[in-house]
C-alpha cells in the first residue's frame, strides 16, 4: 500500500520531466552547439557563452529589463496601495472600484496593447487630443526610445496595478477595526494612523507584492514586444524580447539557449536573495 | 477622499469606455480630428462583423478548449501528486519534493526557445498538444494543494481506510470533496493564466487556425487596411468573458488570485 | 495522435463554439499585404479558380518569423509571399520546399518569362524555390506644377537627371522629400548609388564614400521627417520630389494631385535601382501531398496571369506576358518606368540582408543619421563597415 503512493505522483511526474526537465537539458545541450531552427547542431564549445558576454544587444536588453523594473515597480506598488486605500474606506460602492481597479488586470495583452496603441495615436489619439485642447504639444508616445519606455511603462501600471490592489485591499480587510478605534479615541489624525497601524500592518503585504512585480518585470516581454510593433524598438527591448528574436527571428537556437541560461541564472540569484532575506 | 477614489477610477476606466466608444463608431468618423465621443450614426455595426468574420470566435473557441483542457488536466494531475505527496511515503518522495521547489523557480521565459525545439522534434509544433501539455506543468499548483492536504486531519482518512477503502477510494471519494475550495482556487487560477498566456501559445503555433484569442489578436492582421473600430470591437469582444466571469465570481476569483 | 484525433476528443467543446475547425478544402495561403496591396491580393484571389485560404500577418520580422517557425515545425502553409531579398535566409536552411521545373513549365512559368534580375536570385543550389509576382523599384515621384515652375519638366515630362551635380540642383530647385528617419530608405538610396558605381560587396570603401557624401548634400536640401511626414509634405505640394518606392503611387492617386513618376536617376556610371520582389514560395512541410503542390502551382500560375490588378499598385509585374500586354502598356503612370524592371538591384544575396533584415535596420539608421546631418559619411562608412563585420562574424544559423 504504501508503494502505490508513487502512481499517484507518477502522471504528474511523467509531465514534469517531458515538459520541464527535457527542455532544461535541450536547452544545455543547445547552448554548447550552433543548432539553427532546423536542427542541424555542431559543437561549438562555450562559444555561444563567449559571443553573449561581448554581445552587446545583451548587455543593452538587460539595461532596458532593469531600467523598467525599477521604475514600473515602485509606481505600481503605490498605485495598488492607494487604490486599496480608497477603496477600503468607499463600502457602498466598493466593488465599483474593484471592477475599475482590478478589470484591466483580467484582459489578455494584446487587447490592452490595442487600446493604449489607440490611445497613444498621434492627431486622433485621446491623449495627444488633451494635450492640444490643453495648449500643449503632441507628444510622440511611441517615437523615441525615452518616451516608449515611459508608455509601455504607462500601459504596465494601467494593466497591473490591480493585483496589488486587490492584495492589498484583503489585508486591509483583515486589519482589526478595534485598532483604529482605539487610537482615535488617544486623537490620532487619520494620517498618524495610516503611519502607525495601516502600513505596519501591511509589511507583509509590501514584500509580497513588490517580490512578485519584480519577479514578473524582469520576465517582461508580451506588452513590449507588441507596442514596439513590426519593426520593433531596439531602444526598450528587453532580455526576454532577445532570447525570442535570437531563436526565432535569427534561427539561432543554441545562442538562443545560452542566453536563457545566463537569464535563468539571474533570476535565480535574485529569488535567493530574496528567500535569505525572508529567512532573516 | 471620496473624489479622489472617483477621479482615480474614471482614468482606469476611461481607456475601456474610448474603446467601447471608437468600437461603436462607423470606421470613417474614428480618426477624425479634433476628438470626439459623439458621432452620427454609431451602431454596433463592428461588432457584428467581427461575428461574421469568424476569425475571434475561432480564436476564442481555441482559447475555451485549450483553458478547460489545460485547468482539467492540472486540476487532475497536480490534485494526485499533491495527495501523494501529503499523504504517503515512497522511495524518492524527498527528491519530488525537491523537483517542486526547483520547478516553482524556472521561469516558463527560459524554457520557450528549448520547448520548441522540443516540439518541432517530437512533430508537434503547430498542435493543440503543443498548446495544451508545456501549460499543465505547474509545481506551484502541487504545492498549494500538498499544503491543504497537509492540514487535513488524518483521523478522517484512517476512519475510512479501517472501513476498507483503497488509497484512491479515499482520495476520490474524501479528500477531493474536502479540498474543494482548494481545487476551485486552483482551477480558477489556472483558467485564467492559460487563457490570457501570451508567450508560449505565440511561440508554440504559428497556423491562425490554432491559435488563441490574445495570439490571433496580436498577430493576424485584416487584408483590408486598418479598421479601427473593428480591431477594438474584436478586442472588447473578447477581452469581455473574464471581466464577466468576474462580475459574477468576484469572491471566489478574489480568493483564487490571493492564493 | 495528430490534431485530428484530438479535435474529435473536443468535439463537444469545439461544437459549442462552433469553432476550431480546421483543414479546410481551400490552400493556406500566407501573406504580408495589408492596405491596398491587401485588397489588391483579395480581388487576385478572389478571381482565380482555385480556392486559397489567405491569411494575412503583420509585415515584416513578424510575418519571417512565423513562416519560419512554421517551416521549422513542418506544417507551413501550402502557399507564401517570400521577398526574394530573404531567399539567402530561407532556402538554404530548409525552410523552404524546391519546385518541381517541370511542373513550373507545366505551367507556364519557365525563366525565359521572367526578368533575369530576379529569376537568378529565385535560384539556389541549380534548384528553382520562388516565383516572381512583382519587383518594387525605388523612383522619383515629382510634382508636375512644382517642377514646371523650377523649369525642370520638357513636354510636360521631367526632364533627363544625370550626374549628381543635376540631382542636387533640381532637388534644390524644387524641393525633396524623402523618409530618413526610422526608415529602410536611407539604405535603399544608398545601395543604389553604390552599384550605380559597380560597387561590390562587401564594401568598397571609395565608392561607398561617394554615395555616402552624395547622401549627405542631398540630405542637405531636404527636411529631416519620417515616412509619413514626406508622404504628407510631397502630398500636400510642399515639395517638388520624393524618393521612394513605387508602391507609395496609390496614395498620391487618391490625393488627385499634378504628380508623375520617372525612373531613378543615373548619378553614376550606369543604370542600377535598388528594388525587392515579392515571389511566392512553397515553405517547407513534412508531409508534402503532391496533389496539393500541383494545385498549388496551378494557383500561382492564375495569380500571375492576373497580375495586371497588382500592377495598379504601382508595382511592375515580373511575369513578362502581363509587363509587355498592352493593357500594361497603356497603364500610367506605371509604365513609365518599367524600364526599371531591367536594371533592378536586390540586396546583397547574404543571409542577414533582405527585406526587414538586421542589414537593412542597421545600415537603415546609420545612413539616416547621414542624410540628418548628425553623422559624418567617414564616420557612417565606419559604421558600416563595423556592422557588416557584426553580421559576417555572427555564425551562420544552420
Amino acid at each position: 500500500m504504501k508503494r502505490s503512493g508513487f502512481w499517484f505522483v507518477a502522471p504528474f511526474l511523467v509531465l514534469y520531466v517531458a515538459f520541464l526537465i527535457v527542455p532544461m537539458v535541450i536547452g544545455l545541450g543547445a547552448s554548447v552547439t550552433d543548432d539553427g531552427i532546423t536542427g542541424h547542431a555542431r559543437f561549438v564549445g562555450a562559444a555561444n557563452y563567449v559571443e553573449l558576454f561581448g554581445d552587446p544587444a545583451v548587455w543593452s536588453s538587460l539595461w532596458h529589463t532593469l531600467i523598467f523594473t525599477v521604475t514600473s515597480t515602485p509606481v505600481i506598488v503605490l498605485v495598488g496601495l492607494g487604490m486599496a486605500l480608497l477603496a477600503n474606506r468607499m463600502a457602498p460602492e466598493r466593488w465599483l472600484y474593484r471592477l475599475a481597479f482590478f478589470a484591466p488586470y483580467l484582459l489578455p495583452v494584446s487587447v490592452v496593447v490595442l487600446i493604449w496603441n489607440w490611445l497613444y495615436q498621434p492627431g486622433f489619439g485621446l491623449i495627444n487630443d488633451a494635450l492640444t485642447r490643453l495648449g500643449l504639444h503632441e507628444v510622440g508616445w511611441l517615437s523615441t526610445d525615452g518616451m516608449a519606455m515611459t508608455s509601455i511603462v504607462i500601459t504596465t501600471v494601467w494593466w497591473t496595478a490591480g493585483f496589488g490592489f486587490l492584495l492589498y485591499l484583503a489585508a486591509l480587510q483583515e486589519i482589526p477595526r478595534q485598532l483604529y478605534e482605539a487610537s482615535a479615541l488617544d486623537g490620532a489624525t487619520p494620517f498618524q494612523q495610516l503611519r502607525r497601524i495601516t502600513l505596519p500592518l501591511l509589511s507583509r503585504t509590501h514584500q509580497l507584492v513588490i517580490v512578485l512585480q519584480v519577479l514578473a518585470s524582469l520576465k517582461v516581454f508580451d506588452q513590449i514586444y507588441l507596442l514596439s510593433g513590426q519593426g520593433g524598438i531596439p531602444g526598450v527591448r528587453s532580455i526576454v524580447q532577445y532570447i525570442y528574436e535570437s531563436g526565432f527571428t535569427r534561427f539561432r537556437i543554441g545562442y538562443a539557449s545560452a542566453i536563457s541560461y545566463v537569464f535563468f541564472a539571474l533570476i535565480a540569484v535574485v529569488a535567493l536573495v530574496h528567500f535569505r532575506l525572508v529567512k532573516r | 477622499m471620496r473624489a479622489l477614489a472617483v477621479v482615480l477610477a474614471a482614468i482606469w476606466l476611461i481607456p475601456l469606455a474610448w474603446a467601447l466608444d471608437t468600437a461603436l463608431k462607423p470606421e470613417s468618423e474614428t480618426t477624425r480630428i479634433p476628438v470626439s465621443w459623439f458621432a452620427d450614426g454609431m451602431s454596433l455595426d463592428a461588432f457584428g462583423r467581427v461575428f461574421a468574420d469568424g476569425d475571434v470566435l475561432a480564436w476564442l473557441g481555441n482559447s475555451l478548449l485549450v483553458g478547460i483542457a489545460v485547468t482539467a488536466l492540472t486540476v487532475a494531475v497536480t490534485s494526485l501528486a499533491a495527495y501523494g505527496l501529503s499523504r504517503t511515503w515512497f522511495r524518492g518522495r524527498s527528491v519530488v519534493l525537491a523537483l517542486l521547489i526547483a520547478g516553482i523557480l524556472v521561469p516558463p521565459q527560459v524554457l520557450i526557445v528549448p520547448l520548441f525545439a522540443e516540439m518541432v522534434g517530437l512533430g508537434l509544433a503547430d498542435t493543440y498538444w503543443a498548446l495544451i501539455l508545456p501549460q499543465v506543468v505547474l509545481p506551484a499548483m502541487v504545492y498549494v494543494l500538498k499544503k491543504f492536504f497537509d492540514g487535513v486531519p488524518r483521523e478522517l482518512e484512517e476512519a475510512a481506510v479501517v472501513d476498507g477503502a483503497g488509497r484512491l477510494r479515499v482520495y476520490w471519494s474524501l479528500m477531493l470533496p474536502l479540498a474543494r475550495p482548494a481545487l476551485a482556487a486552483v482551477a480558477i487560477f489556472t483558467f485564467v493564466t492559460t487563457w490570457n498566456n501570451f508567450l508560449w501559445p505565440f511561440v508554440a503555433v504559428s497556423d491562425p487556425h490554432l491559435m488563441t484569442f490574445p495570439v490571433g489578436l496580436a498577430t493576424v492582421q485584416s487584408s483590408y487596411g486598418v479598421r479601427y473600430a473593428q480591431v477594438l470591437a474584436a478586442a472588447l469582444l473578447g477581452g469581455l468573458p473574464l471581466v464577466a466571469l468576474f462580475l459574477a465570481f468576484q469572491r471566489q476569483l478574489v480568493t483564487a488570485i490571493k492564493g | 495522435m495528430n490534431r485530428r484525433t484530438f479535435l474529435l476528443a473536443g468535439a463537444a467543446l469545439a461544437a459549442t463554439t462552433g469553432s476550431a475547425c480546421s483543414g479546410s478544402a481551400g490552400l493556406e495561403y500566407w501573406n504580408l499585404f495589408g492596405g491596398g496591396d491587401g485588397s489588391r491580393m483579395t480581388e487576385m484571389v478572389g478571381a482565380i479558380g482555385t480556392r486559397l485560404d489567405a491569411v494575412t500577418l503583420a509585415w515584416g520580422t513578424p510575418y519571417y518569423t512565423k513562416l519560419a517557425m512554421a517551416a521549422a515545425g513542418g506544417r507551413a502553409p501550402d502557399l507564401a509571399i517570400l521577398h526574394l531579398s530573404r531567399m539567402p535566409g530561407f532556402a538554404p536552411l530548409g525552410l523552404l520546399d524546391p519546385f518541381d521545373g517541370d511542373l513550373l513549365a507545366a505551367h507556364g512559368l519557365t525563366s525565359d518569362r521572367f526578368p533575369e534580375a530576379v529569376w537568378s536570385r529565385a535560384r539556389h543550389n541549380g534548384r528553382t524555390y520562388a516565383v516572381p509576382l512583382d519587383t518594387h523599384p525605388l523612383v522619383l515621384f515629382y510634382n508636375t506644377e512644382l517642377c514646371g515652375k523650377a523649369g525642370l519638366l520638357e513636354n510636360g515630362r521631367l526632364k533627363p537627371i544625370r550626374g549628381p551635380e543635376q540631382l542636387l540642383d533640381a532637388f534644390g530647385k524644387a524641393g525633396l522629400a524623402l523618409a530618413a528617419a526610422r526608415d529602410v530608405n536611407p539604405w535603399r538610396l544608398f545601395w543604389t548609388l553604390y552599384r550605380q558605381q559597380n560597387g561590390e560587396g562587401p564594401l568598397d570603401d571609395a565608392k561607398a564614400l561617394t554615395a555616402l557624401r552624395l547622401l549627405a548634400k542631398v540630405g542637405a536640401t531636404t527636411r529631416f521627417t519620417d515616412n509619413n511626414a514626406a508622404v504628407a509634405l510631397f502630398g500636400s505640394g510642399q515639395a517638388g520630389f520624393f524618393w521612394n518606392g513605387e508602391w507609395e503611387l496609390p496614395t498620391f492617386q487618391e490625393q488627385h494631385m499634378p504628380f508623375d513618376v520617372a525612373p531613378f536617376p543615373q548619378v553614376y556610371e550606369r543604370p542600377a535601382v535598388h528594388a525587392d520582389s515579392h515571389a511566392f514560395v512553397l515553405p517547407h512541410q513534412r508531409n508534402r501531398d503532391p496533389q496539393r503542390t500541383e494545385r498549388t502551382v496551378a494557383a500561382i500560375a492564375e495569380l500571375i496571369e492576373n497580375s495586371l490588378t497588382w500592377a495598379r499598385g504601382g508595382h511592375i509585374p515580373a511575369y513578362q506576358p502581363v509587363a509587355t500586354s498592352p493593357a500594361y502598356l497603356k497603364l500610367l503612370p506605371q509604365a513609365n518606368y518599367r524600364s526599371e524592371a531591367a536594371e533592378v538591384e536586390l540586396d546583397p544575396a547574404v543571409w542577414f540582408a533582405g527585406a526587414a533584415s538586421d542589414l537593412q535596420s542597421a545600415a537603415g539608421a546609420t545612413i539616416g543619421s547621414v542624410l540628418g546631418g548628425t553623422m559624418s559619411p567617414e564616420g557612417a562608412l565606419d559604421a558600416l563597415k563595423a556592422t557588416l563585420v557584426r553580421l559576417q562574424n555572427t555564425p551562420r544559423p544552420s
